[in-house]
C-alpha cells in the first residue's frame, strides 16, 4: 500500500517516523523548509536546516533507517493533487490550514480514497485523529495564530502522532477505521 | 439520551443529557458551563469556569446526534 503524508511538520514528520516499520511505501508532501524553531517540535535534525521538509525527511529516513520514500517539495493545490496522490492507498492529512484540508477531502471523496486527518489545538492541549467521513476542518481563530512550535508541546505531539501511527497501522493490517481524540490525560476512541 | 463529551484544558469527561430535538450550539455551551461549574461532570469540576469558556469551541455531532463532542478548535497539523 502506498501511504501519502500531506504535511510533514510536527504531526506529519513524527508520524511518518513511527510508521517506518509498516509494510507499505511512502510519499511525503510539503512545500515548507526546515527552520531552527522546528527542531524542538518536529522530527528534523540540525543537519536538515534550510532544506525542504519533504526532502529532508526523505534523507533522514534513508540515512537513519535505510528506508526509501518519495518526496514532493511542493504546495498541494487542486491542480496538482491528482499527480501527488497517484497510486495512494491511504492519504494522511497533517496540514495546518483548512483550505488545504478541504481540497484533500473533496478529492478523496470524489475518488473514494481512504483519508485520515490529524489535527491539534493551538495550545497543544487537545488533538483528534478522524477519518474523513466525520471530519470538518477547523479554521484558525485569526491569521497567524500561534501554533505548537515550542518544545513545550512535544510530548502531546508525540502522543497524537503515536495515536495516528497506530490508526494507520490498523488500517494497513485490517482496513480498520478508528477515530480518536487525545487529551492531556487520555486517548479516547470515539468511533 | 445523548452523551455530551466536554474537553477543556486538555481534560475530557462525559455528561449524559436529555435533549428534546436539536439543541443549538450556543445552548449546549451554556449547559456545559453550568454542569462543569456545578460539579455534575465527573472529573471536570471547575466552580469558577468563565461564562465564555467555550466561546470559539466546536461541537461535533456524531452517531446521529447521540454523541456530542464540545472541544477546542484543532486547526493545526504540520
Amino acid at each position: 500500500m502506498r501511504i501519502v503524508f500531506l504535511g510533514v511538520g510536527a504531526l506529519g514528520s513524527t508520524t511518518a517516523v513511527l510508521c517506518r516499520a509498516l509494510d507499505a511505501s511512502f510519499a511525503l508532501v510539503d512545500f515548507d523548509k526546515v527552520e531552527s524553531k522546528n527542531l524542538s517540535s518536529q522530527a528534523f535534525v540540525k543537519q536538515s536546516l534550510g532544506k525542504n521538509k519533504a526532502e529532508a525527511l526523505k534523507a533522514q529516513l534513508l540515512n537513519f533507517y535505510g528506508l526509501k520514500v518519495d518526496a514532493f517539495g511542493v504546495r498541494l493545490t487542486a491542480e496538482n493533487i491528482v499527480q501527488l496522490l497517484d497510486g495512494a492507498g491511504l492519504v494522511v492529512d497533517c496540514f495546518d490550514n483548512a483550505a488545504s484540508r478541504k481540497i484533500v477531502s473533496e478529492h478523496a471523496r470524489a475518488k473514494g480514497l481512504p483519508l485520515v486527518h490529524a489535527a491539534i489545538s493551538g495550545d497543544g492541549s487537545f488533538g483528534i485523529v478522524r477519518w474523513d467521513a466525520h471530519f470538518v476542518p477547523d479554521a484558525e481563530d485569526h491569521a497567524g495564530q500561534a501554533t505548537c512550535e515550542g518544545g513545550e508541546h512535544l510530548p502531546m505531539i508525540g502522543l497524537l502522532a503515536a495515536t495516528l501511527a497506530r490508526t494507520i497501522q490498523d488500517f494497513v493490517a485490517r482496513q480498520e477505521q478508528r477515530d480518536s481524540m487525545v487529551g492531556l490525560k487520555s486517548v479516547t476512541v470515539t468511533s | 439520551m445523548a452523551i455530551l463529551n466536554i474537553t477543556y484544558n486538555g481534560l475530557s469527561a462525559d455528561y449524559p443529557i436529555e435533549l428534546d430535538g436539536r439543541v443549538a450550539d450556543a445552548d449546549l455551551k451554556r449547559i456545559a458551563v453550568e454542569v462543569v461549574r456545578s460539579g455534575d461532570v465527573p472529573g471536570l469540576h471547575l466552580p469558577n469556569l468563565p461564562v465564555a469558556a467555550f466561546d470559539g469551541f466546536v461541537i461535533d455531532r456524531l452517531q446521529g446526534g447521540h454523541r456530542l463532542y464540545l472541544r477546542p478548535k484543532v486547526p493545526f497539523g504540520a
